[in-house]
């Protein structure tokens, strides 16, 4: 069953030429995705093919020129007002001002619930920061800042969790480790995901789905399981299978 | 033991700096409106003459607070009002730079017949104080990290959310730079607010001793004068740094 469906999604936008006029070019589509329950969904592509405005559409940001989103059937603007998506970006999301335990707290703030009595430490520990619940974000790794903003992007059990590039900012081994992080938080609840990547083998390890977008406009020009067992592990990553999966996608993402 | 060596040096250096105004004031050398250090305290010690001093103090830290009540209100509540209006933000921008562009000075006889003598110091006060609110809340509130916003709009806040949540706080360290500035900006609006003729004030002891010829006296207000306003400035400094400590740049 499709949890959430991209139905001859275009999105253009205006652009001003060498002549000062103004005219419209396309950047997204026509685009059809479907992505059942609780897959994890890999988006890669080359810079500026729309992967980020696939994210901007589907977190109810920005709306399509044409075509349809839909999320359980409704739009993205309604599970953003039930307080159903998760959202995770890549640096800099996280209140400066608040501890690692407040700032987790914050989706259940702005849903108006009180925060079940455990929940926050669950996520805590989640975040394996236990220890750290009352730092603020200045004083933690850039590493565990994006785990704070996983685990906060959970919080709420959400319908559908976004990740744009969670892993850009971080250094290579860091973001290795935290690749297995993610996937040991991910299986806990197992919520439907996209992932929007630029590093192909962090999506073959991550997915259990991986989409490579064409130039702009954006379309879906390979859509390729991934037929690994979970837990994944860094053995995976040696197999001749892993590195065929991967060169093949690979080879998808030069230019035509 | 740096930190004593530095202070001794700026000690040294205030005593011969001192000292030096009390030797060229005895002499005489920059002529008779340059008097001794010492003829400008005594002046503290002179009791009718503190008490004078004290008196005017109130009086124009009254009008001081006032005005800078009024301005830091006006200014952060009209801000705000562009904030959450965008329809209204052009409009107000411009209404505050006019205010901004305004020669005070030239108000000040419109402000007598209108708000009265009294009440002119604090009015001239608040002026450029409701501008510094104005601009440093508007650059606050739109400070706020763009990647902060989208994830709240993502889950699901309000407007009044975002604003309470995340504007409003990344806000503060703005603000309190604007308060601070806006501190001097007051005292020199209340200042020559008095010119034009309140009944006391530390502005009217200034007018009052230069048209005398009560030399140390009118240097005796000055210090008063630049003392308030020099401590103000400091604590609203050690303020700022310290809600800057707290709340961070908001890009953490």
């Amino acid at each position: 069953m499709a949890i959430l469906a991209l139905t001859g999604v275009t999105r253009s936008f205006l652009r001003r030429t060498r002549t000062g006029r103004r005219e419209s070019f396309d950047a997204l589509g026509p685009l059809d995705v479907e992505i059942g329950d609780g897959e994890f969904v890999a988006l890669i592509g080359a810079s500026g093919c729309g992967k980020s405005t696939v994210l901007r559409l589907l977190a109810g940001l920005d709306e399509p020129t044409s075509g349809q989103v839909q999320i359980n059937g409704q739009p993205p603007r309604e599970l953003q007002a039930q307080h159903s998506l998760g959202i995770a970006f890549q640096e800099h999301a996280l209140l400066p001002w608040r501890t690692v335990e407040s700032n987790l707290r914050l989706p259940f703030e702005i849903a108006g619930v009180a925060a079940p009595a455990d929940r926050i430490g669950e996520l805590v520990s989640l975040a394996g920061l236990q220890g750290f619940e009352h730092a603020r974000p200045a004083e933690l790794s850039g590493g565990m800042r994006q785990r704070v903003a996983i685990a906060r992007a959970l919080a709420l059990r959400p319908k559908l969790l976004l990740l744009d590039e969670p892993f850009g900012a971080l250094d290579a081994v860091t973001r290795r480790r935290m690749n297995f992080e993610l996937e040991r938080i991910w299986l806990e609840g197992r919520p439907t995901t996209l992932m929007i990547t630029h590093s192909v083998d962090e999506a073959v390890l991550l997915a259990d789905r991986v989409l490579v977008l064409t130039e702009r406009p954006g379309r879906v020009r390979r859509d390729s399981a991934v037929p690994f067992a979970r837990p994944r592990s860094a053995a995976l990553m040696r197999t001749a299978e892993f590195h065929r999966l991967a060169d093949e996608l690979t080879a998808e993402l030069e230019p035509a | 033991m740096r930190l004593t060596g530095r202070f001794l040096h700026l000690a040294m250096g205030c005593a011969v700096l001192l000292l030096g105004w009390e030797v060229i004031g005895r002499a005489g050398l920059l002529g008779k409106t340059f008097p001794s250090l010492s003829a400008v305290l005594r002046v503290y010690a002179d009791a009718p003459r503190w008490a004078l001093l004290v008196r005017s103090s109130a009086a124009t830290l009254a009008s001081v607070a006032a005005g800078y009540a009024v301005g830091i209100s006006l200014g952060a509540a009209v801000a705000l009002l562009a904030h959450l209006v965008p329809s209204l933000r052009g409009g107000l921008d411009r209404l505050a730079v006019l205010v901004n562009a305004l020669p005070v000075i030239a108000l000040g006889p419109v402000l007598i017949i209108t708000a009265g003598r009294e009440s002119t110091p604090a009015a001239l006060a608040a002026v450029p104080v409701f501008f510094l609110l104005y601009t440093s809340t508007r650059v606050g509130l739109r400070g706020a990290s763009p990647r902060l916003e989208l994830v709240l709009t993502t889950l699901g806040a309000s407007r009044r959310q975002r604003l309470t949540k995340l504007e409003a706080i990344a806000a503060v360290p703005s603000v309190f730079r604007g308060m601070k500035i806006a501190a001097s900006s007051a005292m020199i609006g209340a200042i020559v607010g008095e010119w034009f003729g309140a009944p006391s004030g530390l502005g009217v002891v200034v007018l009052n001793s230069m048209q005398n010829f009560q030399i140390p006296l009118l240097w005796a207000t000055v210090i008063v004068i630049a003392a308030i306003t020099l401590s103000a400035y400091g604590l609203l400094t050690l303020a700022e740094r310290a809600a800057r400590r707290r709340i961070g740049e908001c890009d953490g």
